[in-house]
């Protein structure tokens, strides 16, 4: 019998098929991309990109080959951070001027496609260059929200040049999704004076079915309701509402964490597109809407979602997604490749 | 300077790309290769391949899962729910789930294999229709389901398995979360201004130059919605207010076919027959009264590949400005061939 199941921070339900169960083998997948470009990205091709706005290096001056990680303006910025930031209305449409700002993250100077190929000191630096950047973007008053992404591999959005790297991306406004996130925590709060997080993970190392890792202060879950196959949720076993304020000791937690995940995720899945999404407490700062109970309610995360199956006009249209592989079998398998 | 825009019913934001806009040029599209009517179940003379048909539309005597139809109502064979059993709603810890009731039915919208929606003649797409809101009728009289979904995915890229056109609707025991944005969205406005947003919306659009009007007749307004979500997404929409999907009459669908058909067509002629999806949004079935619904479809070419950014933000980049897409559209070459044969 198909399931049912209702997300509980932001209730979306969505179907998990068992009469259609696919397991890591049956999906197949047909990556037609365009032939690969000379890496920008590679150390030694510093001037083919925009100058650095920040990077981790042993010695020498910034746009020098011996960095560790470099982060520098994209190319084509969906949002520009030179101009004055308006609003106005036109008809029943509110609209904007696209101010923010649009990083990429080159995660290591070598040409390495896969962030599961990354040693952990790098990964290290990677998120450590995120926390800089998110407290650096923060003092721009007109940013909302600071999203860190990642797109690897053809289907899942990534680019022409297969070299590791993440997006940093400052909005002025808050983001539907995240939105609701914070309104779903919000309410769980209200009512039951716990963040819906913790409670998650308390559940989920009980019941040990979708539990994917605990170790050193970091949990993987497969979450109860996913939207996507081998969807997996990376949290902080302790509450924190913000991701940047992440401690030494957490960071190299959550470095080793990642590099296990995302390798045991290309292991089974034969090394499959995926994105991955950091969702973490808005700025604090008053403005209509705001609530104090946040830090309470809130607890960051990261959500990785391998891109294995055609994303549909009902999935698009109707936000109900049909997720063929059950949770719990998921989890089975990402334990057994963390494992081996 | 690119834009943000707020769709004003969901408050979802999106990006508009004006500064420098895709042409459809920009975007490619591969081109379908047609793999033939050999083992389709859709085609004449293949009705056993399918479940036996729930209803299906043809003239003068013909007995079931037999040729002479036009229209063809089947069930899925893998279906995503299923129609027999109990909801049986429970907790498990902290989370909620219930049994995959509902329905899952396939519409062969016409006996072509090699036809898309807007090759067929208006008297073809008003048979679709009806088959649609007969289906929507007959469903809701299970007081189970919620929410009576019509969708239609062409092409592999937006999720289609089979080449021969078909459309799917699926009944479901509770309202799907994008559409309950929806309701909300509408709602709150109607409390505030006592009208419906989507009246609001047709409105504006049609007192301000009509920049983003596709195409429209007395009874339907084909536009590109100022906060499209997608490059060339196109709603039609009735502009008179109506909520209910299911309830459009004959005349009411004499109006949409031709629309529909000149919409799909503009749409196959200025992107080279992209892949896409169109899903009807109506209200829901079986529950409370909705003020201030408005029914449409949206139509969404599936041109990109979407990344991490938008399913983790539920924030869009949109290459091409709707104003900008709704020109391309109007201009578009009717008489262009298309990709109908092997």
């Amino acid at each position: 019998m198909p399931q049912l199941r209702k997300d509980p921070i932001i209730g979306r339900w969505v179907i998990i098929s068992t009469e259609r169960a696919k397991r890591p083998k049956d999906f197949k997948r047909s990556e037609s991309m365009p032939a690969e470009k000379k890496c920008p990205f590679c150390a030694g091709n510093e001037q083919m990109t925009p100058s650095e706005i920040f990077a981790i290096r042993d010695s020498g001056n910034p746009n020098d080959p011996n960095w560790r990680v470099r982060v520098i303006p994209s190319i084509k910025p969906f949002l520009k951070s030179n101009e004055q930031l308006w609003k106005k209305g036109r008809g029943p449409y509110d609209i904007i001027n696209a101010v923010g700002s649009h990083e990429v993250v080159v995660e290591t100077p070598q040409h390495i496609a896969n962030m599961a190929d990354l040693e952990e000191s790098n990964i290290k630096d990677v998120i450590y260059s995120y926390c800089v950047r998110t407290k650096e973007l923060e003092k721009n008053e007109n940013v909302k929200y600071v999203l860190i992404f990642k797109n690897y591999g053809w289907l899942a959005g990534g680019g022409r040049v297969k070299h590791s790297r993440s997006q940093i991306i400052a909005t002025p406004v808050n983001l539907k999704r995240v939105k609701e996130e914070l309104e779903g925590a919000k309410s769980y709060y209200d009512y039951h004076e716990r963040c819906v997080f913790c409670d998650m993970i308390r559940q989920e190392i009980k019941d040990k079915e979708r539990l994917v890792y605990n170790e050193d202060g970091i949990v993987a879950i497969v979450p109860f309701a996913p939207r996507f196959p081998f969807e997996v949720w990376v949290l902080p076993k302790e509450h924190k509402p913000d991701f940047c304020n992440i401690d030494d000791t957490l960071t190299t937690s959550l470095a080793k964490a990642m590099k296990k995940i995302l390798s045991a995720l290309k292991k089974i899945l034969n090394d499959p597109p995926y994105n991955y999404v950091i969702h973490t407490a808005p700025f604090r700062r008053p403005y209509p809407g705001y609530w104090s109970t946040i830090d309470e309610d809130y607890h960051w995360h990261i959500e990785i979602t391998p891109r294995l199956t055609q994303v549909a006009g009902f999935e698009w249209g109707a936000g109900f997604y049909i997720c063929p592989t059950l949770p719990e079998e998921a989890a089975k398998y990402l334990r057994e490749g963390l494992s081996g | 300077m690119a834009e943000l825009r707020k769709d004003p019913i969901v408050g979802r934001w999106v990006i508009a790309n004006t500064d420098e806009p895709a042409s459809p040029e920009d975007f490619h599209v591969e081109r379908h290769i047609w793999k033939g009517e050999q083992n389709c179940p859709f085609c004449y003379g293949h009705e056993q391949m399918t479940p036996p048909e729930i209803e299906a539309i043809s003239e003068g005597d013909r007995k079931p899962n037999t040729p002479g139809w036009k229209v063809r109502v089947v069930a899925n064979k893998f279906p995503a729910l299923k129609i027999e059993g109990d909801l049986d709603k429970q907790p498990v810890g902290m989370y909620d789930m219930s049994n995959g009731i509902g329905a899952h039915e396939l519409i062969v919208d016409s006996p072509y294999h090699y036809k898309g929606i807007s090759d067929l003649e208006n008297k073809e797409i008003e048979c679709i229709l009806k088959a649609y809101t007969s289906r929507s009728l007959d469903l809701r009289r299970d007081r189970r389901f919620k929410y009576i979904l019509i969708f239609k995915n062409v092409g592999a890229m937006a999720g289609a398995s089979l080449e021969h056109g078909h459309s799917q609707l699926i009944a479901l025991p509770m309202i799907p979360k994008n559409v309950k944005e929806e309701l909300k969205g509408a709602s709150r406005y109607y409390e505030f201004h006592e009208r419906c947003i989507f009246c609001d919306i047709i409105a504006y659009e049609e007192e301000n130059g009509k920049e983003r009007v596709v195409c429209e007749n007395e009874e339907f307004l084909s536009f590109c919605p100022l906060s499209s979500r997608f490059p060339f997404e196109v709603w039609i929409i009735p502009k008179k207010h109506r909520d209910d999907f299911g309830k459009l009459n004959e005349q009411g669908i004499k109006y949409l076919a031709p629309i529909i058909k000149e919409t799909i067509h503009r749409l196959r002629v200025t992107l080279d027959d992209p892949p896409y999806n169109y899903i009807i949004h109506t209200a829901p079935v079986n529950t409370d009264y909705h003020i201030g619904y408005h029914w449409h479809i949206e139509i969404m070419p599936k041109l990109m590949r979407v990344a991490g950014f938008e399913w983790g933000s539920g924030f869009y980049v949109v290459p091409t400005p709707p104003e900008v897409a709704a020109r391309y559209l109007r201009e578009a070459d009717l008489s262009k061939e298309l990709n109908n044969q092997k």
